[in-house]
């Protein structure tokens, strides 16, 4: 009796689990639509309310939804929080056996994965990054990369940065020293070093994309170390711009519009806007091509955009050479790393 | 031992009120497929030692617990001065003035004597611990009866005569004016027993109520003043101890008459199968339990190993088996060099080890009765098919050794953990000399056995002797020892004291050489009178 | 090098340092009590979620912390309870119920989270607290005596528990029915009542930490936001031997480490990152080798009560 019960109580803790952790939020098709919807599903590691890296490309789909004219033309199923690579790679699959047409692996440690599953599934799109590794080279025929080029506004918001900054000291708070928060960090170190000789940039790596509470010691020491400019990468970050808003430091946000929220300290963000890609993954797919091809978003092609905050006004002589810097990024002139 | 008590007013030397008699009536207890206790009838009084004599499983302990408040009885009624009691828990059974010493002590090894006489008894100082006030309490309480022990060591420093003194002094500090004493002596060596027995005399002197309960008919002869005998869950007869003796117990404990003398014919001496040199082995705090002892067992001997417990036998008995790392010294079994082999090549020479431990070391307790017996020869013929196990020859050999051995089980697919001790040591005895050995390390065989299980074990370790292999039988009871060794080596302090012939051994003489006296040492033996 | 060994640097990981420990405390506190009476609960890291989450929305619909604090406490002496009842009454497996329990406690904070918010939102959490005198110490005053009260809190925590574990009857109990609850049966004990108790609050000490987390360090609540923590505070209990400051020296080393390594990078000494953020893990492990004293475990840790199984 006592097992029966004990088992009884278990599977209702799993189904709680499986209702609350994982449920692909399928929007179901209305029925007897004309023409079947193109389905698409998105596995991703942090939650779609993020700010960040997962909120980034849920909502781009969201938005070419909507222009295509709703869930009868485009179907949007995702799951989220999938930190565990396993689990995500069980989605993954599980979304390619249901005949989902294009699987959206979201982050860069699925790749090892997707290697794995993309060649069983030869009819489905899969699309992953950030990367620019299509695996083309391993004979796989279905695999769309895209890549950000972080490093673009990170050179530029680092230059606004290194020009406000009255200590001369920018903090930058990184998760892993991998994919896009890398480059991002390099770009921002290199862009404040040319615009401000002497400028002392701060580097720390908490070894984590999720652990809030490290991250936001990691911004107390760069404040306490002088910092005065912060910025950082992943959905961990909040918990330093908690800190940057108590010590009335200024951020920068990157890969999501980070403003909202702390409205008063928030200078300016780059914004990755997926759409673009999207929307030519979608056509590419439509005239028969499922793969190999690797984007890069940049700011000439508008998957990147700085975003400013006007609620912390930058002074026009500043924003005129941020200005100048992202001509000289598109036309060239200008290289973000060094 | 005298019915004449003390005190007249009713009242212990504690201040307790007396339980003049305590009785139970038509006591019935069932558990899932057994009759645990089958109208029982059972009576104590003030100032008497009454004695509940029964082999394993007789249902003594069950009964017991009962009176103790953890289970509660399926008919029958409780009485005590008259008054009819319900208990639901030991707490009552306690506040009644109820106490009892389990067999397996109930103490908590982490704690100080006082924390554990404190333990669950509200405070006088509220939320806050009283412990000073309980040591001065606990130091009245051994001081007046003769209960030696240090209040502020902790449970897990002392030894197992000194634990049982601490679980006495817990009854008493809760005002025992009963005491249930569940096997009391199982662990003691024999002059703990005498402190203990002291001990208990005292205590019905001053007018308390004690319940002895033991399967060993000497001891119950010597401490008791009425003995019932149970069998089956039943009470089989009730005698005032002055009355009766051992031949006529022993066989209403076992429903059958018992040989309690061994025939032996003089030993057959072989080669000799286990010579032990100089050897040298680390106890399990650094120090060395084993110290230079040399050993020669000869096929168609037993050699007894006598000894207080804890002078090096359990870990000679582990070194030999080898279970134990060996620091100097060499074993050689059958002639071969095995001082630094492990287990599995000694079994394949021909060696086997009943082991003290039986639950722990001797057998798997979640596995079947059959899956233990084959547990050193799984993986040979007929058991194994090559990579497979072959079940129906299991099953075959299982169940005739069952039957041969005579454990009583309800079926070889039976979880060992649910046979009593005597069946489990049975079935160990079973899966070791069925595979004809030529030298057997038995260690402690017939600890907590029962009487009938005893005997069998002695007689089987008799016809193997006959058989010619070489038995080293380490045990702390003389009586077992001295029944049945050619020889008899006596350990102290990790040493051998002496080796003495058998069968003309003094029960003086071994007990001065396990107090550390050698042989013919006659200034050694005059210091000890001093 | 020579950076590292100035007074600000000193002060400022002494000051994180405080922080950084104080959710790992209270968990860790908490958990003790459970082990101490022989139940294990994995499913600590779940109940900081749920804690972390129900003081964050609470604290920010009132507008009062307080009420948050209380909701933390509430709903993680529930989830206390409920492992109790798995682990106690129905005498499940421990290790398997404390992870459901944490895959609960994670599920339910992220849907809850979905179904009430509309993203992440922060909060201005407790302020700090300076305490009169002491706080006017030079340097220390600011980094010992200037903080929220959670934060004293946690450290009050410590010698409380530790009281009640070794001063008083209660306490005694709970050793007791840890290492040998057949003993404190025979004696009248309940000893499920008495685990019932320390699982529960251990579970609202686990909601405590959460709420450290959500209101009164980060002030606010993310998915995940724990990320493991949990786990972190119940190796902590093995590292301080069961013993409430042996633990608070687990953590604070832990916690310590943690904030040095952020100031190797800050301060940009010619370190490998990567080895900076393995520093406290390997600290630990390298301590609770040494230091772990199996010994002190308590007997009957994760095995069920069952009377008459002597």
């Amino acid at each position: 009796m006592k097992s029966v019960l004990s088992r009884l109580l278990m599977l209702v803790v799993l189904v709680a689990l499986l209702l609350s952790a994982c449920a692909p939020a399928a929007t179901p098709a209305p029925t007897q639509a004309p023409e079947k919807p193109l389905r698409v599903a998105i596995v991703m590691p942090s939650s779609i309310t993020d700010m960040a890296f997962s909120q980034g490309m849920y909502e781009a789909w969201v938005k070419v939804q909507q222009e295509m004219g709703g869930p009868s033309k485009l179907e949007i199923a995702y799951s989220e929080n999938m930190f565990k690579v396993p689990d995500a790679a069980a989605a993954i699959r599980d979304y390619a056996s249901q005949g989902y047409d294009i699987v959206i692996a979201h982050g860069s440690q699925y790749g090892t994965s997707l290697a794995q599953i993309a060649p069983e599934f030869p009819n489905t799109t899969f699309a992953w990054g950030t990367t620019t590794d299509t695996f083309a080279d391993q004979g796989i025929k279905n695999v769309f990369a895209y890549n950000p080029a972080a490093e673009q506004g990170g050179y530029v918001l680092g230059t606004i940065a290194a020009l406000m900054s009255k200590t001369g000291v920018l903090g930058v708070c990184g998760p892993v020293e991998a994919g896009d928060a890398k480059t991002y960090v390099d770009g921002f170190k290199y862009g404040a070093e040319q615009a401000r000789p002497g400028v002392k940039v701060q580097v720390t790596y908490t070894g984590s994309f999720s652990d809030v509470s490290l991250m936001a010691a990691a911004a107390e020491t760069h404040i306490a170390a002088g910092a005065d400019m912060l910025t950082g990468s992943s959905q961990s970050v909040v918990g330093a711009i908690g800190v940057a808003k108590e010590k009335g430091a200024k951020w920068f946000g990157q890969q999501w519009d980070q403003t909202s929220l702390a409205p008063d300290i928030v200078v300016a963000n780059q914004v990755y806007d997926y759409t673009g890609i999207i929307k030519d993954m979608i056509a590419k797919r439509k005239a028969g091509t499922l793969g190999g091809v690797a984007y890069t978003l940049t700011l000439e092609n508008g998957g990147l955009t700085i975003k400013y905050n006007d609620r912390v006004p930058v002074p026009p002589e500043i924003k005129a050479k941020a200005d100048e810097v992202i001509k000289g990024i598109i036309d060239g002139t200008i290289k973000p790393l060094p | 031992m005298s019915t004449q008590v003390l005190g007249l007013d009713g009242r212990l030397p504690t201040g307790q009120m007396r339980i003049e008699e305590m009785r139970m009536i038509g006591i019935v207890k069932r558990f899932p497929g057994v009759l645990a206790n089958d109208h029982v009838d059972f009576d104590v009084r003030a100032g008497e030692i009454h004695a509940l004599l029964g082999e394993n499983g007789a249902g003594k302990t069950t009964l017991m617990r009962q009176l103790y408040g953890l289970y509660r009885p399926d008919a029958g009624k409780i009485l005590i001065n008259g008054v009819e009691q319900h208990f639901n828990s030991p707490q009552d059974a306690i506040r009644a003035g109820i106490g009892m010493i389990h067999q397996h002590f109930m103490l908590v090894p982490s704690l100080t004597v006082v924390e554990n006489v404190a333990l669950g008894l509200k405070s006088s100082r509220g939320v806050l611990l009283d412990l000073d006030r309980v040591e001065k309490r606990v130091r009245e309480l051994s001081e007046q009866y003769g209960l030696k022990v240090d209040p502020k060591a902790y449970v897990w420093q002392l030894a197992v005569g000194e634990q049982q003194r601490v679980e006495i002094l817990k009854a008493l500090y809760r005002g025992a004016a009963l005491l249930i004493l569940d096997e009391p002596t199982a662990v003691l060596t024999p002059q703990e027993v005498e402190d203990l027995f002291r001990t208990l005399r005292q205590m019905a002197r001053d007018g308390h109520a004690l319940i002895f309960i033991s399967h060993k008919l000497h001891e119950v002869l010597a401490i008791s003043d009425r003995v019932t005998v149970l069998r089956d869950g039943r009470v089989v007869g009730s005698r005032p101890t002055k009355e009766t003796n051992k031949v006529e117990l022993a066989q209403m404990m076992v429903g059958r008459p018992v040989i309690l003398q061994y025939e032996r014919s003089p030993a057959q001496l072989g080669e000799v199968q286990l010579a032990i040199e100089n050897l040298v082995v680390g106890g399990d705090r650094g120090q060395d339990a084993v110290r230079n002892v040399s050993l020669e067992v000869h096929a168609g001997e037993i050699l007894g190993l006598a000894g207080v417990s804890g002078n090096g036998q359990r870990e000679l008995a582990e070194a030999l088996a080898g279970l134990r790392p060996v620091k100097s010294g060499r074993i050689l079994l059958c002639g071969k060099d095995v001082t630094h082999e492990p287990p599995g090549a000694r079994i394949a020479l021909g060696q086997s080890y009943i082991p003290e431990e039986r639950l722990r070391d001797g057998t798997i307790k979640e596995f079947s009765v059959a899956d233990n017996l084959i547990l050193e020869d799984h993986h040979k013929p007929p058991f194994s098919r090559q990579i497979f196990l072959n079940f129906n020859a299991i099953r075959e050999v299982s169940k005739r050794l069952v039957n041969e051995y005579n454990v009583k089980t309800p079926s070889v697919d039976t979880p060992v953990k649910n046979l009593s001790g005597g069946n489990i040591q049975k079935l160990i005895l079973a899966r070791e000399l069925s595979r004809r050995p030529k030298v057997l390390i038995a260690s402690q065989p017939t600890r907590g056995v029962d009487i009938g299980a005893t005997e069998y074990i002695h007689q089987r370790l008799l016809e193997q002797r006959q058989a010619g292999t070489a038995i080293l039988l380490i045990s702390e009871d003389l009586d077992e020892i001295r029944a049945l060794s050619d020889r008899i080596a006596v350990m102290y302090e990790g040493e051998i004291v002496g080796i003495v012939d058998g069968p003309s051994a003094t029960a003086e003489q071994l007990g001065l050489m396990m107090a550390g006296v050698r042989e013919g040492g006659q200034h050694h033996l005059e210091k000890i009178r001093l | 090098m020579n950076d590292l060994f100035t007074i600000p640097v000193i002060l400022g990981i002494i000051y994180s340092g405080l922080r950084l420990a104080t959710p790992y405390l209270y968990a860790s506190i908490g958990e003790a009590f459970v082990q101490n009476s022989g139940v294990y609960n994995l499913g600590v890291d779940g109940i900081m979620l749920m804690g972390a989450f129900s003081g964050f929305y609470v604290g920010m619909k009132t507008g009062n912390l307080w009420w948050g604090l209380l909701a933390a406490m509430g709903v993680g002496l529930l989830m206390g309870l409920l492992m109790a009842v798995v682990s106690v009454t129905l005498k499940a497996e421990q290790g398997i119920s404390g992870i459901g329990l944490y895959m609960f406690g994670l599920g339910l904070s992220s849907l809850l989270f979905k179904k009430t918010m509309t993203g992440v939102e922060s909060i201005s959490g407790f302020q700090p607290v300076r305490i009169p005198l002491l706080g006017n110490i030079p340097y220390l005053g600011d980094v010992l005596f200037n903080h929220n009260l959670l934060v004293y809190g946690a450290f009050l925590l410590v010698p409380l528990a530790s009281f009640i574990l070794y001063k008083t009857p209660f306490g005694l109990m709970i050793r007791a029915v840890g290492q040998n609850p057949q003993a404190a049966d025979t004696l009248g004990i309940n000893v499920d009542r008495i685990r019932y108790i320390t699982v529960s609050l251990g579970g609202m000490l686990a909601g405590i930490a959460g709420a450290s987390l959500s209101i009164s360090l980060i002030n606010l609540f993310q998915e995940n936001m724990t990320s493991g923590m949990g786990f972190i505070a119940i190796a902590l209990v093995y590292f301080g031997s069961w013993r409430p400051w042996g633990i608070m020296g687990g953590a604070l080393l832990f916690s310590f480490v943690n904030a040095l390594q952020l100031w190797l990078q800050v301060l940009g000494v010619n370190f490998p990152y990567d080895f900076a953020v393995m520093l406290p893990y390997a600290m630990t492990i390298l301590a609770l080798a040494i230091s772990v004293r199996r010994a002190a475990m308590p007997d009957a840790l994760g095995k069920p009560f069952e009377r008459g199984e002597f």
